[in-house]
């Protein structure tokens, strides 16, 4: 057999060739086993349009579950679907695709423009062409001041706009982001997640992972749960945050006053308890977190003692998780 | 919702619906997709064909690879530039070659010292007159007062004496009779006594019905002269200091070439070089940069393979042209330049680039095989390829040494000696015949063509073959497993 040198952006069979119609991603009962560890139990779901948030605790299974997407990885059960091709075999579906990997390795020796131009190359674009996409998206992310400047000198926000940057060259239907946002500083949080939210506007599927609730939600409401390897949920972020509102909740107060605070809300139909973990800090425990809050500005104002924080400690990944855990078994 | 699902539930109920939703469209579009794609009758057909024959030169296939082949090329160029492993090797190899020069310089200059092979130049009884002399006129070299007379013959200086009848062959390797008597001590023409005592009585002692000549016996389809065979005092006192001269300087070329280009250079630039066009990516995890795109990994491969050569080829170009020149000034020649060493440099030449790239291959791919051990295999190659070269030099026809790079590479050049000086064959037996010790050197960097016996031109074509096909299948072998490989 001749090596297959024909795969210059086609598919090596009919049979193979991107379905326009196909959903963008699709999983059937994947597993992926790394010797003994199982990176992915079962996963089935399907992708078209929209920004589609992947929620996991680290380890959990986000990063495998895009590699397997995108070809690098080979699922050991189930069938992987990108475009309606089996992106293990077939590197023609990557020419709609734009990969942005959670590694921080990139070529520090390149300029940000060398870089992006010479992937766009492997695309099959023109030199010039290439150059010209280029700078069109590092324009878009906001790197055009710094093109020419060695990636070995950009800060950790200018390393992850290069490599969305180098995503988005060939104006990808399916842009796929594994945890963009982690070691950026805030500004670089926010200008990347703009970029996101810009592509979803754009009328882009973008799958974008990440381990802290927050961030996802303020980029997306579609939603994808993943722990220890499984697929725990999937579906509106704020119909999970309703049924979570149902649950023990705590909010942390800190005031120079918390006894007269906690006296003021107890009458309160939904706090069933308060506590004080601290001579400054004032726990509410609550079943409603929603009308609790409604509440909150008016009985502080009230009782006129100062507030000087609020904070929901359950209002993150591992508390949804726990609650999506009981909710199972 | 969620949260109330049975445990047994496999999938939840958004995503089964989304799923419900999506297979139809999915295979229904999978169905469609070769009937709307199919050419609708005859004129479908040629409108089909049309649009192929006018489809822009841009999109070609060719194009399209030169776009992908050229960018991971020049990446693979310019991330040599950024590493200093690169210069470290590259200025190693310069250094090398230059001090192998220095040498070779060095014994140019010194020269060899003739000889008086017969001893004819020497004057027994003093009369001042030369033996040869006093032979050719009939006096006796044995008595003083026996000369020629010195107001009609002067006496001769010895030196006339040394290096009176040098080797004659026309270079015909089909002419069995060769070789002239310069200096008339066999037939006796020049002697005042064509019958003299001195003349040797049996002058075909060869025995091949030619009075006064060299017999040469060879094989008639490989040329190969087996045996030297001269009648007594024909080309009896060459110039050994040109011979051994020329004998140095072709060893050198040939020792050269084979054991510092073809070998050294050539498996010591791709093993620094090669070995980490794959590995190196995947180790550091940024292979996805190049994979994550529509290129087969075969492509990437063969392109970053590309890279290597458009560094190593040139530089071991260089190299070569820089030696041909050096040499080509010093050595023995009519002229200002030695012009007839060139075919034997391009043969080297030849050969270093097809060395380079088989191991090249070989070499990379044993960094997909093993990204960790992969740089041990590849030493333990050398190894081999190292053994395989030394038992090529001493005997081209092993059978093993067909299944090393090394020996193929050896082959180009002995080829290319042989197509530039077909006199080799010649120059070895006589060395031998005339016990000058400089056979050794020939013999030791110069074998005739192994791989089709006789013929230089088909030996080479076959050894490029040979080396064409490692390369391939080294290729094949490394994009096979490759393909395999996942990237974590």
């Amino acid at each position: 057999m001749i090596p297959d040198m024909s795969q210059v952006g086609k598919p090596t069979d009919d049979a193979w060739a991107p379905v326009p119609e196909a959903p963008h991603v699709m999983l059937e009962g994947v597993t992926k086993v790394y010797g003994q560890v199982i990176g992915l139990n079962d996963v089935s779901l399907a992708v078209k349009g929209g920004v589609t948030g992947i929620l996991g605790m680290n380890g959990a299974g986000k990063s495998t579950l895009f590699k397997l997407i995108v070809g690098r990885l080979k699922a050991s059960q189930g069938t992987v679907r990108l475009f309606g091709t089996d992106p293990w075999k077939n590197p023609a579906p990557y020419a709609r695709v734009g990969y942005v990997s959670e590694s921080e390795q990139l070529y520090d020796w390149m300029t940000g423009l060398d870089f992006v131009t010479t992937l766009a190359r492997l695309f099959g674009y023109t030199r010039d062409e290439a150059k010209e996409r280029a700078l069109h998206v590092l324009d878009f992310v906001g790197l055009a001041d710094v093109v020419n400047k060695q990636i070995g000198k950009y800060s950790k926000g200018m390393r992850q706009r290069v490599k969305i940057a180098h995503a988005l060259v060939n104006d990808p239907d399916l842009i796929i982001l594994d945890e963009p946002l982690a070691g950026c500083d805030p500004l670089a949080r926010t200008t990347v997640m703009n970029v996101v939210r810009e592509l979803g506007a754009m009328g882009k599927t973008v799958l974008v992972s990440s381990h802290i609730l927050n961030e996802i939600e303020r980029i997306t409401e579609q939603i994808i749960i993943l722990h220890n390897g499984r697929l725990l949920a999937l579906g509106n972020l704020h119909a999970i945050r309703e049924l979570l509102d149902q649950h023990p909740h705590r909010i942390l107060l800190r005031t120079d006053n918390p006894r007269k605070l906690g006296t003021a809300f107890l009458p309160h139909s939904d706090v069933y308890g308060v506590r004080f973990p601290k001579p400054d800090e004032l726990v509410i425990e609550t079943n409603n977190l929603s009308s609790v809050h409604k509440a909150l500005p008016e009985i502080c104002i009230a009782s006129g003692v100062r507030v000087t924080a609020i904070e929901n400690p359950d209002d993150n990944l591992e508390s949804l998780l726990g609650y999506l855990m009981e909710g199972r078994s | 919702m969620i949260p109330e699902q049975p445990p047994d539930t496999p999938m939840p109920d958004a995503l089964e619906m989304q799923l419900a939703d999506a297979r139809p469209r999915f295979e229904e579009a999978a169905a469609q997709e070769p009937a709307a794609q199919a050419p609708t009758g005859r004129i479908g057909q040629m409108q089909a064909q049309a649009a192929q024959a006018l489809r822009p030169l841009t999109n070609t296939v060719w194009s399209k690879l030169d776009r992908k082949a050229t960018a991971i090329a020049e990446f693979t160029l310019r991330q040599y530039r950024t590493k200093s492993s690169t210069w470290v090797v590259l200025g190693i190899g310069l250094m090398f070659v230059t001090m192998v020069m220095l040498f070779y310089a060095e014994a140019m200059a010194t020269g060899f010292d003739s000889y008086d092979n017969d001893g004819d130049s020497e004057d027994w009884d003093g009369d001042g007159y030369p033996t040869g002399q006093e032979r050719r006129y009939g006096t006796s070299p044995w008595n003083a007062d026996d000369h020629p007379d010195p107001e009609t013959v002067p006496p001769d200086p010895a030196s006339v004496w040394i290096n009176e009848d040098p080797l004659d062959f026309d270079g015909d390797f089909r002419n069995s009779n060769q070789g002239f008597d310069d200096d008339g001590d066999c037939t006796g023409e020049g002697w005042s006594d064509p019958n003299s005592p001195e003349l040797p009585s049996r002058n075909d002692r060869n025995g091949d019905g030619h009075p006064c000549n060299v017999y040469y016996r060879m094989n008639s389809t490989t040329g190969m002269v087996y045996s030297v065979n001269g009648d007594p005092n024909v080309d009896e006192d060459p110039d050994e200091s040109v011979f051994l001269k020329e004998a140095l300087h072709r060893s050198f070329l040939l020792g050269f070439g084979k054991v510092g280009f073809t070998f050294l250079l050539g498996v010591f630039l791709p093993l620094f070089l090669a070995t980490g066009l794959v590995r190196d990516e995947m180790e550091r995890g940024t292979m996805h940069y190049l994979l994550g795109k529509p290129i087969a990994r075969a492509e990437v491969l063969t392109y970053r393979l590309l890279g290597y050569v458009t560094l190593t080829w040139p530089y071991v170009t260089g190299l070569v042209i820089i030696t041909a020149i050096v040499s080509g000034l010093l050595a023995p020649s009519d002229g200002f330049y030695r012009w007839q060493d060139l075919p034997l440099w391009l043969g080297v030449l030849v050969a270093s680039w097809m060395v380079l790239l088989a191991y090249g291959a070989v070499f990379s791919v044993c960094g997909i095989i093993s990204p960790k051990y992969g740089v041990f295999i590849a030493i333990g190659l050398g190894v081999w390829e190292f053994l395989m070269a030394m038992v090529s030099l001493a005997d081209p026809t092993f059978p093993l040494t067909y299944l090393s790079i090394s020996h193929w590479g050896i082959e180009i050049i002995n080829c290319a000696a042989l197509l530039a000086y077909p006199d080799f064959i010649w120059m070895i037996q006589v060395a031998e015949f005339h016990g000058f010790g400089a056979d050794i050197a020939l013999q030791v960097f110069w074998s005739p063509p192994s791989a089709v016996p006789g013929s230089a031109l088909a030996s080479m074509v076959v050894a490029l073959f040979v080396l064409t096909l490692y390369t391939v299948f080294a290729l094949f072998i490394g994009q096979a497993m490759f393909k395999r490989r996942e990237l974590d």
